[in-house]
């Protein structure tokens, strides 16, 4: 049957012309910003995202305002090596949040997808969209985006709010400062990097308990158990699993203190969760491509 | 039209739908009858690309749905209430799929009225009835003004003014000239609303014709007989040919014999006859006849003389 066999709906029917577009990736991308704003869910989780970076970022500039008006805890503090390592600058007060953000983010994302499967609606998405995989590149399109755009303006009041507080303490956010500049840019790429990781963990998974307990694994329990691992232990594997893990890799990009030798280097250290996020959003569109909805 | 072609689907080892080829026709209404099991929703999910056959082939109006430029004006599909998330409301549902094809707000609310969901457009999903949620299935199945409607069990959950409405939509539709294909595992719903029916059971097509055709050719015809004389009767019937079955009230329900033979040979038997009554076998005797071998989920007749 060919199109020319048109039915007489245009006569019978009491919408007699119902404009029906091609579906191009666009308007994909349309359909799933409306589907991202229309969910109370993910608009709270936005707003806690950024009230979590920004809340960080007044506590810990009020944390060094404390210490520099305490001659003993500043000198505490200059004796910690951890805190050292840090290279604390005003860049690091403000990024600070990312750590607990990056949950916030990775929930959000596989959610984005894992909640289409919990629902049925995903039957409804593949309905409009059979080839899928513009679905997919869609959800990445807006959680990445909208990561970026919330992280970037967190980050932004993070540095109006903390500014008195800051000059206070004899901390700036030095632009002119390369690594400084680095380190900035570099907690929205990681946030965003972070986003799209778990959007695949969530589309190759497709249920949320499950995907969410994968993440906060990945990004949460795994880093803190190979931080003991490594302090404990002197054997070679667990200072590469480490430096190894998805986020103590990536997360060196917002490091600015000096160089480790137990750590990637920063832009080496992005690579790697680059590099785990391209071969997982392989994964999840081969995946979603074959399996039955 | 939608046209299938040894459509084969298996769940590890249990073949759901069993190389099945049939043709759905515009302009008619075509039921999809068979009981809960017998592989209806899979074959329909297959056909809107939702599952991926292990053998076989099936086209939406001439190619496989997958490749229309426009799926939604293709098909429109109500596959199984609520594929919705419930925390958005019926409208904002709409909405995203609507962007998706580039379809109007202005036809969103078209639909919206046309399944009665005015009232509640702009309330959460969540709080749908599976009635209201059905209607919501209907009006994204009309979405995109489809050449061709899929409908699993439509009418499933709600009420009788429902029922009509959506038997009435069908057949309006259908007379659009559309291609109409709506599955039920009642007989009567069925023959109610469509022209032509496909029947499947374990995976397989039992039955392909018009639902006249069905009724006639399944339906046997019986004859009800009374007689003091039952067991002689019933002797003198099985040597004429006929099948006879004893009901527990003592009469005989014969078979493969007319009532006018029943009577001659209850004549030549001197046997007495206080009642004579030819039946026919309901809508449903037909379809359970069809389907009786294949129904996945029997329960248990119970037994003569079993302990009370």
């Amino acid at each position: 049957m060919t199109a020319t066999t048109r039915p007489t709906t245009e006569t019978a029917s009491p919408s007699p012309a119902v404009a029906v577009l091609p579906v191009t990736f666009g308007r994909v991308l349309r359909a799933e910003w409306i589907k991202f704003r229309t969910l109370r869910s993910t608009v709270w989780t936005v707003v806690i995202t950024a009230v979590v970076m920004i809340g960080f970022a007044l506590m810990m500039a009020s944390l060094m305002r404390l210490a520099a008006d305490t001659p003993e805890m500043a000198e505490g503090m200059n004796n910690d090596p951890g805190f050292q390592s840090l290279g604390m600058s005003g860049t690091t007060v403000i990024t600070l949040g990312y750590s607990f953000a990056q949950l916030a983010v990775a929930v959000l994302a596989a959610l984005i997808v894992t909640n289409e499967y919990s629902t049925g609606m995903i039957r409804s998405t593949f309905a409009a969209v059979p080839r899928r995989l513009p679905a997919l590149w869609a959800k990445l399109v807006v959680i990445v985006l909208t990561t970026v755009v919330v992280i970037a303006l967190a980050l932004g009041v993070a540095y109006l709010v903390t500014l008195p507080i800051l000059d206070a303490a004899n901390l700036s956010v030095d632009l002119s400062d390369s690594e400084q500049v680095r380190a900035l840019g570099g907690c929205v790429l990681y946030l965003a990097t972070v986003a799209a990781f778990s959007l695949a963990v969530g589309a190759l998974m497709r249920h949320s308990a499950g995907a969410i307990f994968t993440l906060v694994a990945i990004f949460f329990v795994l880093p803190l158990i190979f931080s003991i691992v490594v302090a404990a232990s002197d054997a070679a594997w667990t200072d590469w699993v480490n430096k190894l893990l998805p986020s103590v890799a990536g997360e060196r990009i917002i490091s600015t203190g000096p160089s480790s030798d137990v750590l990637l280097e920063p832009w080496t250290g992005y690579a790697v969760l680059a590099g785990y996020t391209v071969v997982l959003l392989v994964a999840a569109a081969v995946t979603l491509k074959r399996r039955d909805a | 039209m939608i046209e299938a072609h040894g459509l084969t689907k298996r769940y590890g080892t249990k073949l759901a739908v069993d190389d099945v080829t049939f043709t759905v026709r515009p302009g008619i209404v075509t039921g999809f009858l068979g009981p809960n099991g017998a592989g209806k929703s899979t074959t329909m999910r297959m056909i809107m690309g939702l599952d991926r056959p292990t053998a076989g082939s099936v086209t939406v109006n001439g190619s496989p749905y997958a490749q229309h430029a426009r799926p939604l004006a293709e098909v429109g599909a109500l596959l199984e209430a609520k594929a919705v998330h419930p925390g958005r409301t019926a409208r904002q549902h709409l909405q995203a799929l609507a962007a998706t094809h580039g379809i109007a707000t202005t036809r969103v609310d078209e639909v919206i009225e046309l399944t009665g969901l005015s009232a509640v457009a702009r309330k959460r999903v969540g709080g749908f009835s599976l009635g209201m949620g059905q209607r919501l299935g209907v009006a994204v199945a009309l979405l995109g003004d489809p050449r061709t409607l899929i409908l699993d069990e439509p009418v499933n959950g709600l009420d009788p003014e429902g029922v009509l409405w959506v038997r009435n939509l069908a057949r309006y539709l259908a007379g659009q000239g559309r291609t109409v294909f709506l599955s039920s595992h009642l007989m009567s719903e069925v023959a109610l609303t469509a022209d032509h029916v496909v029947v499947i059971g374990r995976g397989r097509i039992l039955a392909d014709t018009t639902v006249q055709d069905l009724l006639d050719g399944a339906s046997r015809r019986a004859v009800l007989v009374r007689s003091p004389q039952a067991t002689e009767l019933a002797e003198a019937l099985r040597r004429d040919g006929a099948e006879v079955a004893r009901r527990d009230d003592g009469a005989l329900m014969v078979t493969g014999a007319d009532a006018a033979r029943v009577g001659e040979t209850a004549a030549v038997a001197g046997a007495v006859l206080h009642e004579l009554t030819p039946t026919a076998s309901t809508l449903e005797e037909a379809y359970m006849e069809l389907t009786a071998d294949a129904v996945e989920y029997r329960s248990e007749e119970m037994t003569e003389g079993a302990p009370r």
